[in-house]
């Protein structure tokens, strides 16, 4: 279709001279027939009937007329939206707020949910989990079954491979030793992701097999553009890496971040290198049951996920039969890889959808309140737009057309707020970004707006200006003409004020919903924080140093943790330290075993006893304030070469040593079965690997005799524990200046983490800004409605006060109509929130969905500050002098 | 309500099949701008048959639209340039088909108008 405006332009003119030309020689005929020139003009004018009207039928002929109605339109409303500028600003401003709070809520969805990985074809990756007898689902497979499922698979999956995490290690390039988190990858692992490198060449399938060979790293784009400054000259580079030799030889493109768009892998390195890097068991790559890696894979080109999944059940069949003790019951999962699903729970990875789809309906919940203030804005002003409407009518305009004109001045209204409201959404979703997670754990929350982001915005403001504007369009189209334009400047507005008073209680529902879950949210977050964590994590400062970092061997490493933990036992102010292997609520998620217990046989249901641990020092129960129920803590003498002991908690003594003592007895892991450990003491419960189960059995050991290279340094001290950090970090540096130190943070701020309260603080935060808009929008609809209905009723509040009525009687009046309007709002509020709640009841901590407090709270201060907006007018009313009204129109 | 507009379009409806053939068959005899096409329809019809210019100049640009006939501006001695209207290929085309069937319909119209002479044939 031609419509561009110079083409129509110019059809205009050529028209206009087509007809003048038609004109011309009809004038020129009648004069040859006699008549005078002036004459001879007019009677073909006259022949020739309405110019306008041809030309306009004729246009018609073109084609492409709608797109200059469409034009007429938005130039009228534009016109129409800059003569009332405090409308357009409210209206706008709240469309604004809605699709603001919308787009923020859904950059995060997105960011968690929706956007597809870096990586080739995401539809056609999978991860696998596993699943063994009595085990808890969703945990990792160990080397020797990677490569049975990878042998016993090909024909579903063109590329299998494995993945691991295991902590940062340091990368050591020109004498100079920084962190890395690196991801150690086996198999097909860059076929599986389809990705060419930006730069070198990246791992091949077949290294990373073999233990210790392969001495390799491919750095990411990120790390390589902020360590190496794009240096290409890095590729080939002989650098070393936890004082191991390696070479630098490649770059993943950008952008890539791995198998997740959450975690911000730093570097590359064949799984075989986890035995040289890491402190893995020497048996890792030949036992079944040292399980630490998972699976990623990618699809052959005509197999559905259907189709892998039943030859998976195969495959598990096949290996619980053939290792009836170390894979037996063994099942296996295949599912779609999202950008977080192997960083949250893969057991359930429905439930970050479901958080995702709950918070975007209580946005949406907010764009609804938004909607219903401007559709009741758009309704005031039908009223008082009635006789323009009539006079076009009149004029000609069709129906259709009035509706169209109508909505285009409601969808601009949308477009414009959503304009604005990207603008607030942009700001909300930086304020998510700077969300601190206290964690050197490189976590990247980019929500960054992507064309998903503008499409959703754009989405809801189209359907919000279609849903604002059809209504009070069909209405006002509806108005019989001669009735208005005949009528005075008073109209009946009884049915629209009843429409409007229905929206208004709508709102007020809307928004007290929203507070109440906002409530639950806040109450929850509270509860989780006054949690009885069994510790106290006041006046602690952490800090984690990992000496291997510094190419420091097993033997040096230990040296330098007691000589650090010596030295800051007697620095000034620190009352005590010890270290431990994990903290509290880490991201880690803390250790767990399988134990084998002396003299316990696990009930039928139940699967294998296993329970949390943390490998700690002396003195730890003392700087966490750990209470200490019997027996003894760990102590210094509980060395390498002597008997492994551990104190339990309360939980695992009562689930596994029921009515009986358990102190003296012994237990094993199920990793290291040749160290039988004794309970030495029990200690009163404590929250150390996450908030979310607590009735986990949790056992402390020594840290001597469960080495871990990474450990975190507790000191417990008088004054403000961050004072401490220069003088602690300084005495690291001082024994070892290339020693990393990360995470020097006091421990309430570690607590707040994915596993600990960063979950509850971030639900209640954005429950409580929805709330809060909520809350704003309903108030000024109430305003707006009452006092509209107040300015209406002048006349009549006239009468009655020149009648006799009281001032207080017109106050009631007034306040009355509002308080119906709120308490059918509150009614209508109070039943939704119960369902909301009923929903997110999942989310909450401690608090039940109908927990009456919140009911209470959130509808007495909706009520109160509603009820207020009302007064106003109320009062406004009551002053109303009875001459002015009656002169009023 | 009934605006003129509306007036001119129905008229344009009634008119709409005979007017197009006439158009095309006057164009046949050689190009015209609208005035003299009004003009030769008009005389050739013995005056009976009047073209309300409010619809010949919609008809002749729904036409050139289709492509039936096409346009061109050419000066003249007269003073202002005039739009020039000429037959176009399938122009030519659509004219049988019109005749064609505006043969049909008034065969059809005079078996209603007299009815014997159906009968008997039959």
């Amino acid at each position: 279709m031609r419509f561009p405006f110079w083409w129509r332009k110019r059809r205009n003119e050529e028209l206009s001279e087509e007809i003048q030309g038609h004109l011309e020689l009809a004038a020129r005929e009648n004069m040859e027939s006699g008549l005078a020139p002036r004459d001879a003009q007019t009677a073909a004018r006259h022949e020739f009937g309405s110019i306008a009207l041809a030309e306009e039928v004729t246009r018609d002929m073109w084609g492409g007329r709608w797109f200059e109605d469409l034009l007429q339109d938005v130039r009228y409303s534009l016109r129409v939206l800059r003569k009332s500028p405090s409308f357009t600003a409210v209206a706008v401003l709240t469309l604004a707020l809605g699709i603001g709070a919308n787009t923020a809520i859904f950059s995060l969805v997105d960011c968690l949910v929706l956007r597809p990985l870096h990586i080739k074809r995401p539809g056609e990756v999978v991860y696998l989990t596993a699943a063994r007898k009595g085990n808890v689902p969703g945990t990792p497979v160990s080397y020797p079954e990677f490569t049975d499922i990878q042998k016993q698979t090909a024909n579903v999956f063109s590329d299998l491979s494995a993945v691991g995490m295991f902590a940062s290690d340091g990368l050591t390039v020109d004498g100079e030793t920084q962190s890395m988190w690196p991801c150690f990858v086996a198999g097909d692992f860059f076929d599986v992701v389809g990705i060419q490198p930006a730069l070198g060449r990246l791992i091949r399938p077949s290294e990373g097999s073999i233990p210790g060979a392969d001495p390799v790293v491919v750095l990411s784009y990120a790390y390589w553009q902020s360590r190496f400054n794009h240096d290409p000259g890095v590729i080939g580079k002989k650098a070393s890496m936890n004082g191991v030799p390696v070479t630098i030889i490649g770059v993943v493109p950008a952008g890539f971040h791995g198998f997740s768009s959450l975690m911000d892998f730093q570097g590359y390195i064949p799984l075989g290198m986890a035995a040289a890097l890491k402190d893995v068991p020497k048996d890792f790559f030949a036992s079944r049951d040292n399980r630490a890696i998972g699976l990623v894979a990618s699809l052959r080109a005509d197999v559905t996920l259907q189709q892998a999944q039943a030859a998976l059940n195969v495959v598990a069949r096949r290996l619980s039969q053939q290792y009836p003790t170390t894979d037996g019951r063994m099942s296996l999962r295949v599912l779609h890889l999202g950008p977080s699903s192997m960083v949250f729970d893969p057991t359930h990875p429905e439930t970050l959808s479901f958080v995702s789809a709950a918070f975007l309906l209580l946005a949406a919940s907010v764009l609804v309140v938004a909607c219903l203030n401007i559709a009741n804005l758009f309704l005031v002003r039908a009223v008082a737009r009635q006789r323009e409407m009539a006079m076009r009518a009149a004029l000609g305009a069709t129906r259709t057309r009035l509706v169209r004109q109508l909505l285009t001045e409601s969808l601009l209204l949308a477009l414009f707020g959503c304009g604005a409201g990207l603008v607030l959404g942009l700001g909300g979703s930086r304020a998510f970004r700077s969300i601190p997670l206290h964690t050197s754990f490189p976590i990247i929350l980019d929500f960054r707006f992507d064309w998903r982001v503008f499409a959703y915005a754009l989405a809801a403001a189209v359907l919000t200006g279609v849903l604002v504007g059809i209504v009070p369009a069909l209405r006002t189209a509806r108005g019989d003409i001669n009735e208005i334009l005949h009528e005075g400047g008073r109209t009946s507005t009884a049915g629209g004020y009843r429409l409007r008073s229905a929206l208004v209680s709508a709102q007020v529902g809307g928004a007290l919903m929203l507070l109440i879950v906002a409530g639950l949210f806040v109450r929850s977050l509270e509860k989780a924080q006054h949690t009885n964590l069994g510790f106290d994590p006041n006046h602690v400062l952490n800090l984690t140093i990992d000496p291997h970092e510094a190419g420091y061997n097993e033997a040096q490493a230990r040296e330098f943790f007691s000589t650090v933990l010596d030295r800051t036992r007697s620095l000034p102010g620190v009352q005590s330290a010890s270290l431990a292997a994990s903290v509290p609520m880490a991201y880690g998620g803390g250790s767990g075993a399988e134990l084998k217990i002396d003299g316990y046989q696990p009930p039928k249901a139940q699967g294998t006893p296993a329970a949390g641990y943390n490998a700690v020092s002396s003195g730890y129960f003392g700087t966490m304030r750990i209470v200490l129920l019997r027996g003894r803590a760990i102590r210094d003498s509980d060395s390498q070469s002597s008997q492994h002991v551990a104190v339990i908690d309360q939980t695992m003594a009562e689930r596994y040593w029921r009515g009986q003592d358990p102190i003296g007895r012994h237990f094993s892991t199920k990793d290291d079965p040749s160290h039988p450990i004794e309970v030495i003491g029990i200690a009163k419960n404590a929250v150390e690997n996450t908030i979310f189960s607590p009735d986990q059995p949790f056992f402390y050991v020594s840290f001597s005799q469960f080495y871990q290279p990474t450990a975190t340094f507790q000191l417990r001290s008088t004054a403000g524990p961050e004072a401490l950090a220069p003088e602690v970090t300084g005495l690291i540096r001082s024994l070892e200046p290339a020693m990393p130190v990360f995470d020097v943070q006091p421990m309430t701020t570690a607590l707040d983490t994915l596993n600990g309260f960063l979950l509850f603080r971030l639900a209640a935060t954005l429950a409580a800004s929805l709330g809060i808009l909520g809350l704003i929008l309903a108030v000024v609809g109430v305003y707006g409605v009452i006092s509209y209905a107040a300015s209406q009723r002048t006349h009549e509040i006239g009468i009655r006060l020149a009648m006799g009525a009281q001032r207080l009687q017109i106050l009631k009046m007034i306040f009355g109509q509002g308080l119906l309007v709120i308490g059918a709002g509150v009614l209508a509020g109070i039943l939704a929130a119960t369902v909301m709640a009923r929903l997110v009841d999942n989310l909450l901590f401690g608090v039940s969905p109908g927990d009456p407090l919140t009911y209470v709270t959130a509808s007495a201060l909706l009520a109160i500050i509603a009820l207020f907006g009302c007064y106003i007018p109320a009062r406004r009313a009551m002053r109303v002098d009875p001459m002015v009204a009656l002169r009023y129109d | 309500m009934t605006s003129a507009k509306e007036k001119y379009q129905n008229r344009t409806e009634i008119l709409q099949g005979t007017l197009d053939m006439l158009i095309l068959q006057v164009l046949h005899w050689g190009p015209r701008h609208g005035y003299a096409l009004s003009k030769v329809i008009r005389t050739n019809s013995g005056e009976i048959l009047k073209v309300d210019t409010g619809s010949l100049y919609p008809a002749l640009h729904r036409l050139e639209r289709k492509g039936w006939i096409a346009a061109e501006w050419k000066a003249s001695e007269l003073g202002p340039r005039l739009r020039i209207y000429r037959l176009t290929k399938s122009g030519r085309k659509q004219l049988v088909v019109e005749r064609s069937r505006w043969a049909q319909l008034t065969e059809a119209i005079e078996g209603i108008l007299n009815p014997a002479r159906q009968e008997s044939e039959s």
